[in-house]
């Protein structure tokens, strides 16, 4: 656990730099807000239409996959480390765990959850 | 052989012990491995041919639910079959004894008919996403997981995969808002039951360090163990323990914990609400007698009171609530609210004549339920509106006598065999459990029912006066019964019919596992 303790402090040096790096602009630069400079930038023109649409499905779905195959590599880890003494037991044992993952895959190919044409 | 699997230097013949240890174990799992491989097959042939072009993308429902019928009775053949009939498996997670064999075999049966019985109507219905049969084929797999589990763990497992397959097919319709709105709430009622179920467990594990059943068996025997009553650990476990329950009256739906089930059980469509009313029930019903026969059984005192509130409640609301309904889903929801009371009157009896009763009722109970959803599941006609074709209001029930009085007959003969009527085995069933009430002192629960059993007679009964009695409103007419709903609806109805004959196959059978559960 001690060596999180670096970790720790580089982390709080790090927000203190990026604070420090924020806040010099903040003070130093010449602040003179107009219309023309505050609105919403799209190429020049004034928005054509509300800011609210409809969102794609396709990116709650290549977020889902994510989670699941972000979750497939926390199991793989351990694994990967002990595959020395799990032997080819744990070996089969996580070959069979891809192949079902792998079949979702497919599933999800087929399906065209991955085609984002 | 070297039975020191912790020694480094020994990690080869450790190696051969576990997959020595594992062969065993599969074969003896075989129903439930080839269960999931069949779904899994499935899957992969499903979502080949449905979305290839040569083919014309062809819709695979009919195909895939055939082949899941297909899988459902080798499988069940399978566990028949079975070489081994009493072991503990992987590492004491599964288990299999009689009592299993029969849990299982009875879900299977009753996923067939599920299936076999709705094929016409997801035609009819045009519900054509091939998954929904293969989650239910995939859920009855965790369900079988379920009744064999033998530790806190694969009990949690088993009951989140077979759920998890559960929220999906509620949502089933997607342009339905009844559909969305039962998944969504069956997601959330669900995953929170099974918080409270995962905070019992744990616990339990935290204040004995053990999550096994026969060793938390072994712990509370007595509950004198004077580790447990020195420290607050007993009443932390006994805390723990009613988690449990809370989680488990949720997922069967008693009456405290039952608000979610009428709008889960009317929005979901009809064949998945057939499978959420009777294919669980037998599941849950399953693991939980064993945990608490075999762990809690000391603490028999607490949770047999909360099963009597519970069962007494759930019977008043079952034949009360069900009085105003007018949506035939609703009524279904509601009276399977009180059949779920009679059952927990079987469980809080807490001896072997009430698990006996328990399991006579839970099998009766699946077979009038597949009666009831075979006649629901026909076709049928609205003259006003074409395009619905099922039956949503009682009223739609009007003339039936007069336009299919066979279809009629059977649905009074099962109605009259919920309600209780004496030859049908509906009665049998409940006088046998009052009886196993009466037998373990609990005259209150007795009369109690008895009286709720005389109330739900009239909500039942009003059903056969619509058919015989009442002109129609809006006129409805079945289309002509398809075959598999009448092979269903005859078998049904011929064990609901004759059971008074011969019940002493499945006495036996109850009697035998009610004494693996107990002894």
């Amino acid at each position: 656990m001690i060596e999180f303790v670096g970790i720790f402090v580089y982390f709080i040096i790090a927000l203190a730099l990026s604070l420090i790096l924020v806040g010099v602009s903040f003070v130093f630069a010449t602040k003179k807000s107009d219309p023309e400079k505050i609105s919403a930038y799209e190429c020049g023109f004034d928005p054509f239409d509300d800011a609210r649409s409809r969102f794609d499905i396709q990116f709650y779905l290549v977020a889902i996959l994510f989670i699941i195959f972000d979750l497939e590599v926390t199991f793989l880890f351990p694994w990967a480390l002990t595959l020395n003494q799990v032997g080819f037991f744990g070996f089969w044992s996580m070959m069979i765990f891809l192949i079902i993952l792998t079949i979702g895959f497919i599933y999800e190919w087929r399906k065209g959850a991955l085609d984002w044409s | 052989m070297v039975f020191n699997i912790h020694d480094d230097s020994l990690i080869t013949l450790s190696t051969t012990y576990k997959t020595f240890l594992f062969d065993n174990d599969f074969q003896s799992l075989l129903p439930e491995i080839f269960l999931i491989t069949a779904g899994i097959f499935l899957v992969v042939y499903g979502v080949i041919f449905s979305t290839s072009k040569d083919k014309n993308y062809p819709l695979l429902l009919t195909n895939i639910s055939w082949l899941s019928l297909l899988a459902c009775v080798f499988t069940f053949l399978l566990l028949v079959n079975s070489p081994v009939q009493n072991a503990l498996l992987f590492y004491n997670t599964l288990v299999i004894d009689d009592f299993t064999t029969f849990i299982k075999g009875l879900i299977l049966f009753s996923t067939f008919c599920c299936i076999f019985m709705s094929l016409d109507y997801i035609k009819q219905e045009s519900l054509n996403a091939f998954e929904t049969i293969i989650l239910l084929v995939l859920s009855t797999c965790g369900m079988l997981f379920l009744v064999s589990s033998a530790d806190f763990i694969s009990l949690y497992l088993a009951i989140e995969a077979q759920s998890l397959c559960f929220y999906v097919v509620a949502a089933l319709k997607r342009n339905s808002e009844f559909s969305t709105e039962a998944g969504l709430k069956y997601f959330l009622l669900g995953a929170f039951s099974s918080g409270l179920l995962l905070f019992g467990c744990s616990l339990i594990y935290g204040f004995t360090g053990v999550t096994n059943f026969s060793e938390l068996g072994r712990i509370f025997t007595g509950g004198t163990q004077e580790i447990l009553t020195s420290t607050t650990a007993l009443p932390a476990c006994e805390l723990g323990m009613v988690f449990l329950l809370v989680g488990f009256l949720f997922k069967i739906t008693a009456v405290p914990f039952h608000m979610w089930s009428p709008d889960v059980y009317e929005g979901a469509p009809t064949p998945i609400t057939a499978f959420f009313l009777i294919v669980p029930k037998a599941a849950l019903f399953g693991v939980f007698l064993r945990i608490f026969f075999e762990s809690f059984y000391d603490f028999i005192l607490p949770w047999q009171k909360i099963l009597l509130v519970s069962s007494i409640g759930s019977m008043i609301l079952g034949s009360v609530a069900a009085l105003s309904q007018t949506r035939i889903k609703r009524l279904l929801a509601y009276s399977s609210i009180g059949h779920v009371g009679y059952l927990l009157a079987g469980f809080a009896c807490g001896t072997i004549e009430g698990i006996q009763a328990l399991m006579i009722y839970l099998f009766v109970y699946v077979f009038m339920n597949i009666n009831m959803f075979a006649f629901l599941l026909c076709g049928m006609r609205r003259e006003h509106l074409q395009t619905v074709p099922r039956m949503k209001y009682i009223s739609d029930l009007a003339y039936l006598a007069k336009t299919n009085p066979i279809l009629a007959l059977t649905f009074t003969i099962t109605m009259f065999s919920m309600a209780g009527i004496p030859p049908l085995a509906g009665f049998y069933s409940k006088a046998y459990l009052f009886f196993a009430a009466m037998s373990s002192n609990l005259y209150v629960l007795a009369i109690i029912g008895v009286l709720c059993s005389v109330l739900s007679c009239f909500y039942y009964i009003r059903l056969v006066k619509i058919m015989y009695f009442e002109g129609p409103k809006n006129w409805c007419s079945f289309t002509r019964v398809p075959l598999e709903n009448a092979i269903t609806l005859a078998i049904t109805l011929f064990f609901i019919l004759f059971f008074m004959l011969y019940p002493t196959p499945l006495h036996l059978i109850t009697h035998k596992i009610a004494l693996t559960l107990c002894l």
